[in-house]
């Protein structure tokens, strides 16, 4: 172990501490404080347990998440297995379609949903004006609509994870199956799927644990009785009302540690399951069939079925975006390029602080990133799966949780959240795992050989690294670039407890621009940007990546 | 050598830029500055800046910097203050109503300032103090908690608005009415506090309960209510600060303010902090905020005015684009011509109760919202099958009785479920009674 390491492995930690055990630790000591003393005990987690009401949001969260799964696992199954197995024509472009729904966030979905299938929406105006109805129709007010939209944000990620899983698959595996006589669907049943269950619970514990994280879409939808919305409308309106507040971080505190628990134990069941085989027939695009007239038709047929509902929620942000006054019409009428104009000329702030906070976080990304996957990856230094651990969970705690912790820990004292500096910061933290995966797995597979033959040839370890490492690894890590710059881009459930005035994103713009400004065609102009901005980055990494498919997914959370 | 000359240069030109930046930031801190603490939306507080900055330049030919802390609602900004123990970060608590500004009179974190033209706020409006006396604070922005509707939804409906609390109730409205959470909005808080203060803490409470019934949904604070309404989703809202009607049609959205029949007055305030660090400019500052340019900087900022002489048609001819909307959303040319009915508002009581209403209001009513519906549902139910009794000739007697202690079980002591049940007992009652 050199000393070189042990000092990188310090500095790691020191950050580590300030921006995530730091914070974190103020969310549980704010937890424990009792009102109106200055005492500290348990009693708002008592009052918390003892009180049917937080019961019922929590198993409404829970009944939440179950219903999401099983709706995107049933609507993702057969197109993951389509993507996957068939050989058909426009399979790459609907790959790219059915991305679009993680590069907006959840909330902006669901404005477009109320444009569209909302009591004065366009389709229930349409049923009035044919006169097929007399009164509107309830389409998606309720935990209908509300599975509905975040069942359409989250089907990629079931559809990546499984669809990895279908390619990973040996071939010989199914083949040998099918000559003991277990054909079609038993094969698909007894072989197929049971391997892909690694594959599929990486997918199915972010789909899970979402409704634990989201709070804003069900708000937008008048439902409040869900663990996080409860938690955000207790600490941001709790006035002077401070038993409110901190039974609003009890909360918060009980879903991270719900996500967590998942979390942990998906990732060891996946670890224990995970099918290793020493691959004989296998090629980079796993088994592909071709299949007859039958199968493709209705392969076509859903596909289609799903492009549409994808597209809905863009072609609605899109109408919007080129007009104005869109209410309570069917259709726009008011055609303009003005809300373009007013982001542009106007507030182009919006713009530049979404390129600056998530670019300035990106930065430390990979400042933090490359020298943590180099000490994990290549090192034996101590303590590093701890290192490993603390930045993987990253990915399950919570939004509100980041936001909430960093206002309390970096309000006094240490007085971040009195620059901008916070936004990036906050960035950073919650999307270092999508990086530092990347990095990670670009590691794996270069060759310790080279580096070895670097520093024998005497070059030390920094000079290997920048003339060695760093070539080879840039096309991994590039991938990782961007995708974390992406989901930074995209970023609200933290930024939205941070930001001050002059520093909003293009995601809070969209929010302020539905909630205050009233004014929806530039929120979906915002809205319509984002996605214009994150598709020319997804098609970067797909060129550099090798599909989009592989790279979005790479590091999008699949592998843990 | 070659290299060694580019870093020299390197390090000399980083010092002279690190000595430019110093240089600025020195600049920067000769500079004419104001702070503003308090809780205005930001529309107003950006127009605000930029016609304070704009006449500053103009008639003392310097930049002034302004800062604006909004750390929350009212009470939030009042303990940020106290938090500053005399000596504060800002100058200027710029907003809230009436309630703060005696709070912050009372525990002398403001001092008194005598605005030049004092005379054009009115001192009193229908029985609602607008201005303090002894010159601490004044109303800059008056608004009067209201409703509000989409006139295009209700016309399809072929309904009338409401225009009175009591109103609201008629079956007719029921499920086309949005409402917050009282704790979730200052204004909602106000509303129940109106309520209890017109009918009566008791009949107040039966009155929520029954207004719960109404409500299509709860929204997610007061301008999620008036976008709600705005898209029609939901055509009537209640508890709206008055100005967000004249900002949503501003919007192209067809609403209209629905002056309730009993309110109260918010005339939004401005003071002068206790040991301001700079006390010169806040006095710039609270002379422009009232005189005329000010005032058109405030209507822009989608607030109503409160000098009395100012006229909406007047401004429109000027050229001021939210007059136009400030006089259609309110239906007369000056704010004040506004016919109101004021209750009788104990503004310290009503501070005083603040969380124990929100408590009361999310245990008793929120909580049980879908229990509250069915077994109001079912005594309007029964009290309909006695009605229709009676016309046949049935002896409803003793299920009236019954039907009537149900009712007082649901509004006045909320006991839903038992009411329920009582109901239930009505019903057996009839169809015992018709054998």
């Amino acid at each position: 172990m050199s000393r070189g390491n042990t000092f990188l492995s310090l500095i790691l930690w020191f950050i580590l501490a300030l921006l995530v055990i730091y914070p974190l630790s103020f969310l549980i000591i704010e937890s424990f404080k009792i009102a109106g003393t200055n005492q500290f005990g348990i009693k708002n987690y008592l009052d918390f347990f003892k009180d049917p009401y937080y019961l019922k949001t929590f198993t409404n969260t829970l009944f939440l998440g179950v219903l999401v799964l099983l709706a995107t696992t049933l609507l993702g199954l057969p197109l993951a297995y389509i993507l996957a197995r068939y050989r058909l024509k426009g399979k790459t472009i609907l790959t790219a379609l059915i991305l679009l729904p993680i590069v907006l966030p959840a909330y902006a979905g669901a404005f477009a949903l109320i444009v569209f299938f909302g009591k004065q929406g366009t389709v229930n105006l349409l049923l009035l004006e044919w006169g097929l109805i007399s009164k509107p129709i309830n389409f998606i007010y309720g935990l209908h609509g509300l599975v509905f939209i975040q069942t359409l944000h989250l089907l990629p990620f079931i559809v990546l994870s499984l669809s990895a899983g279908f390619t990973n698959i040996d071939p010989s595996l199914e083949e040998a199956a099918e000559v003991e006589g277990a054909r079609g669907f038993k094969r698909f049943l007894t072989i197929t799927l049971p391997l892909c269950t690694p594959n599929y619970l990486a997918g199915a514990v972010i789909v899970f644990l979402w409704p634990f994280t989201d709070w804003l879409t069900p708000l937008i939808f008048g439902l409040i009785d869900f663990l996080p919305s409860i938690a955000y409308i207790n600490i941001s309106y709790h006035f002077t009302d401070m038993y409110r507040k901190y039974i609003g971080i009890v909360s918060v505190v009980v879903s991270s540690v719900i996500c967590v628990a998942i979390f942990l134990i998906s990732k060891r069941w996946v670890e224990k399951k995970k099918y290793t085989s020493l691959s004989k027939g296998t090629t980079l695009e796993g088994r592909i069939i071709e299949p007859g007239i039958f199968i493709t038709i209705l392969s076509y047929a859903y596909m289609v079925f799903i492009a549409l509902l994808v597209l809905l929620i863009p072609t609605v942000l899109g109408l919007s975006a080129f007009s104005r006054r869109w209410v309570l019409q069917p259709f726009p009428t008011y055609w303009t390029l003005d809300n373009f104009r007013l982001i542009f000329l106007e507030s182009p702030l919006l713009l530049k602080n979404s390129f600056v906070f998530s670019g300035v976080a990106l930065i430390f990304g990979i400042i933090f990133g490359l020298p943590a996957a180099y000490l994990i990856t290549r090192t034996k230094v101590r303590g590093k799966e701890a290192l490993d651990f603390v930045i993987t969970l990253m990915l399950a705690f919570p939004g509100i949780a980041v936001g909430v912790s960093y206002l309390l820990a970096f309000w006094e004292g240490i007085p971040l959240a009195t620059h901008w500096i916070i936004m990036p910061l906050s960035l950073f933290v919650r999307r270092l795992p999508y990086f530092l995966r990347m990095a990670h797995a670009s590691y794996l597979q270069l060759d310790i050989s080279l580096e070895e033959a670097a520093e024998v040839s005497g070059a030390n370890k920094l000079r290997t690294f920048f003339n060695i490492s760093l070539p080879l690894l840039l096309k991994g890590v590039f991938v990782g670039v961007v995708m974390f710059f992406i989901m930074a881009f995209q970023e609200i459930s933290t930024a939205i407890f941070l930001y001050r005035g002059g520093w909003e994103t293009l995601p809070i713009g969209i929010y302020l621009n539905w909630h205050r400004g009233m004014e929806f065609g530039i929120a979906g102009a915002m809205a319509f940007l984002m996605i214009v901005i994150i598709f020319i980055l997804l098609i970067i990494i797909s060129r550099i990546g090798g599909g989009i498919l592989g790279a979005a997914w790479g590091s999008s959370g699949g592998r843990y | 050598m070659k290299k060694k000359f580019f870093r020299g240069r390197i390090i000399l030109i980083t010092i002279f830029l690190f000595f430019c930046s110093a240089l600025m930031g020195e600049a920067q801190a000769q500079k004419e500055k104001i702070g503003w603490v308090g809780p205005i939306y930001k529309e107003l507080s950006d127009s605000l800046m930029k016609g304070f900055k704009d006449y500053y330049k103009k008639t003392y030919g310097k930049d002034i910097e302004i800062t604006f802390i909004r750390p929350g609602g009212w009470p939030v900004c009042v303990d940020k203050v106290r938090a500053w123990k005399g000596k504060p970060d800002a100058d200027i608590f710029l907003g809230a109503g009436a309630p703060a500004h005696e709070i912050l009179k009372k525990e002398g974190l403001i001092v008194p300032y005598k605005l030049k033209e004092w005379e054009v706020i009115p001192d009193k409006w229908q029985g609602m103090k607008v201005k303090d006396e002894g010159y601490y604070w004044a109303c800059f922005a008056p608004w009067i908690v209201t409703n509000l509707y989409n006139e295009k939804v209700l016309k399809v409906l072929k309904l009338p608005p409401p225009k009175t609390w009591k109103e609201l109730l008629n079956p007719i409205y029921r499920e086309l009415i949005v409402q917050t959470l009282p704790y979730a909005s200052g204004t909602q808080h106000e509303a129940v506090e109106i309520h209890l203060q017109t009918f009566g803490v008791k009949e107040g409470w039966a009155y929520n309960r029954l207004l719960a019934a109404q409500l299509a949904r709860f929204s997610t604070g007061s301008v999620d209510t008036t976008h709600i309404v705005s898209r029609g989703e939901v055509p009537i809202g209640l508890a709206q600060p008055q100005m967000n009607a004249m900002v949503a049609r501003k919007d192209g959205y067809p609403v209209r303010d629905l002056l309730p029949d009993k309110t109260i007055l918010v005339p939004e305030a401005v003071a002068m902090l206790k040991n301001a660090p700079n006390e010169a400019n806040a006095k710039i500052f609270l002379d422009w905020l009232f005189s005329m340019a000010g005032q058109k900087y405030v209507l822009e900022g989608g607030y109503f005015t409160a000098r009395k002489d100012i006229k909406f048609t007047a401004w429109e001819k000027e050229g001021v684009a939210m007059a136009k909307h400030a006089r259609e959303a309110l239906g007369v040319d000056s704010f004040w011509d506004l016919k109101v009915g004021f209750v009788n508002y104990d503004l310290d009581l009503a501070a005083k109760r603040w969380d124990e209403v929100n408590r009361y209001y999310e245990y008793e009513i929120y909580r049980k919202w879908r229990e509250l519906k069915s077994s109001l549902f079912l005594i309007e139910e029964v009290e309909g099958e006695i009605a229709a009794a009676k016309k046949k000739g049935v002896d409803v007697q003793k299920a009236e009785a019954k039907i009537k202690e149900a009712r007082n079980l649901f509004e006045f002591e909320g006991q839903y479920a038992q009411a329920r049940l009582t109901a239930s007992e009505a019903r057996s009652l009839l169809v015992g009674g018709s054998r």
